[in-house]
């Protein structure tokens, strides 16, 4: 039981870092009716700044509010100047700009850092606390409570301020909100600089445990693509249930069913996609029915 | 009174096609103007040219100002609410949302708390369905929400395409009833595109009837509603 529960916190963990690289996809998807295929790969390169950052002997505590402000600024700048000119373009036209951006800035990252997988600190210990008779590690549980933070501040921001509400708006309605005075493509804009933040997040979170290098975020992205799939790929909450829902799953299929184990688990977050789509189509938060016929 | 809003030989169209051969016509501040005419006369078209929702040449002009080129967002900061065909609901979000979204470019909130009590009471049933999802309303209650909307942007000009569209009788006697309020206590111009050409008539002072694009026919609405002839070929009924 104690070993179960060590299980589900740890997996908790990992759902926390899929949850905010899903909410990321979420908004993107909302913004743009598509995910960014370039999301896991511009958090990579956010979580590199980090690493230089703290390598130049800076406090990890100040590197990480920067690299989120920076990745937040970065992600305006790619939307102004890559997405915007091609907003009004076929779909396909959009998933080859954003599967050339994933494999630039991933070009990019192995240009500038090469591909030798390297150490990224971690400010949390791996030493184990007592939690109702469950030895958990002060890194998961950092890592459950940084997710937390940035998560709570993402959903405050679209939930209970006026300019969240135009956010959503924006995504939702463009025509209609720009009738109502809602700077639309500057609101889709600021949706990238959130979504690449909350990705920045997901990267430096996830780095001391796979090790950073310019493909640290491929499976990573594999485990978002699935949660947000699951949440119903148009909610925000969504995205974060299914993010720990896949990550919960995943560490449990890992540890307890035969075969799985290390190897197979990638796996298991590609069934968990292939059964939402299956069994309910709109996931777990998708749109609902709440609507007249 | 003094013009307000002024279109001259505006021409407009989607891609190769061209739906607006040269339309003038100009409202009073104040002034409730209807515009009419048969499905694909141009009215809807005339309306998004004027909130740059389409491409135009030849001049508009509002308050003075040359519309264009201006974005929809600058235009609507100018002092245009535009209740677009269908509405424009948000239906993601809720009605009490969908009212925050109206005050949005409002920086004067006592004076928006005031404007949310009054479209609460010209409108009750909206306070009373704040916290549920805009999509679960009525016909009738997405058209009071958006006219609610629209008079929280506090505008100088209200367009409005076919209020009156899929709804019961009552329901379009008491929503013309607000706008002809709204009109007289608050001064708001209203251009009005209205299919159903009686009731349009009887609120507005003036009205143009469209045919495929041009101008046919011009003048005060009571006259308008007086002469046979424009009425039957024109207005059918």
């Amino acid at each position: 039981m104690t070993e179960f529960a060590q299980q589900v916190i740890s997996g908790l963990a990992s759902g926390g870092i899929y949850a905010s690289l899903a909410l990321a996809l979420v908004l993107i998807y909302n913004a743009m009716g598509l995910v960014n295929f370039a999301q896991g790969e511009m958090a990579m390169l956010a979580t590199f700044l980090a690493y230089t950052l703290i390598g130049r002997g800076m406090s990890y505590w100040i590197a990480l509010p920067i690299t989120i402000v920076v990745a937040f600024a970065g992600g305006l700048v790619i939307q102004r100047v890559i997405i915007r000119p091609v907003e009004r373009a076929p779909v396909l036209t959009l998933v080859i700009v954003t599967l050339g951006l994933a494999t630039l800035v991933n070009g990019l990252a192995g240009f500038l850092y090469g591909y030798i997988p390297r150490d990224f600190p971690s400010p949390f210990s791996v030493q184990t606390v007592d939690i109702l008779g469950a030895a958990a590690s002060y890194r998961d549980l950092g890592v459950i409570g940084v997710s937390a933070v940035v998560l709570v501040l993402i959903y405050l921001l679209l939930q209970r301020t006026t300019l969240g509400l135009a956010m959503r708006a924006a995504a939702h309605h463009p025509e209609a909100s720009r009738l109502l005075g809602v700077r639309v493509s500057w609101m889709l804009a600021l949706g990238w600089g959130l979504a690449s933040a909350a990705g920045a997040v997901s990267g430096i979170m996830v780095a001391p445990i796979l090790l950073l290098e310019p493909n640290m975020m491929q499976s990573v992205i594999i485990y978002a693509f699935a949660a947000a799939v699951l949440g119903g790929i148009e909610s925000p909450l969504g995205a974060v249930i299914g993010g720990l829902i896949v990550g919960v799953t995943v560490n449990l299929a890992g540890a307890y069913v035969p075969g799985v184990g290390g190897d197979l688990q990638l796996a298991v977050a590609f069934l968990i996609i292939i059964a939402v789509l299956v069994v309910r189509p709109n996931g777990l938060l998708g749109r609902r029915a709440a609507r007249r016929a | 009174m003094s013009t307000l809003l002024e279109l001259e030989n505006v021409r407009a169209g989607y891609g190769q096609t061209r739906v607006l051969h040269g339309v003038s016509m100009s409202i009073a501040d104040g002034d409730v103007v209807a515009l009419l005419g048969a499905n694909g006369a141009g009215k809807t078209t005339t309306l998004r040219a004027i909130t740059g929702g389409v491409r135009w040449d030849g001049s508009i002009t509002f308050g003075g100002r040359s519309l264009n080129g201006a974005s929809t967002e600058a235009i609507v900061r100018m002092g245009i609410a535009h209740v677009p065909e269908g509405r424009g609901i948000l239906t993601e979000l809720t009605v009490e949302e969908n009212l925050r979204l109206g005050a949005y470019l409002r920086r004067d909130g006592d004076a928006v708390a005031k404007d949310y009590d009054r479209v609460f009471e010209y409108f009750p049933i909206l306070r009373e369905r704040k916290k549920l999802s805009a999509s679960t309303l009525s016909g009738g209650e997405q058209q009071m929400l958006a006219l609610a909307r629209a008079l929280l942007m506090r505008p100088r000009l209200l367009l409005l395409d076919e209020p009156s569209l899929g709804l019961a009788p009552l329901v379009v006697r008491a929503i013309f009833d607000i706008i002809r309020t709204v009109n007289q206590s608050d001064h708001v111009a209203v251009l009005l595109v209205e299919q159903n050409a009686r009731i349009a008539l009887e609120l507005s002072s003036s009205a143009y009837v469209l045919e495929v694009g041009r101008v046919a026919v011009a003048g005060d609405s009571t006259k308008l509603q007086n002469e046979e002839s424009v009425r039957r070929s024109y207005l059918g009924y």
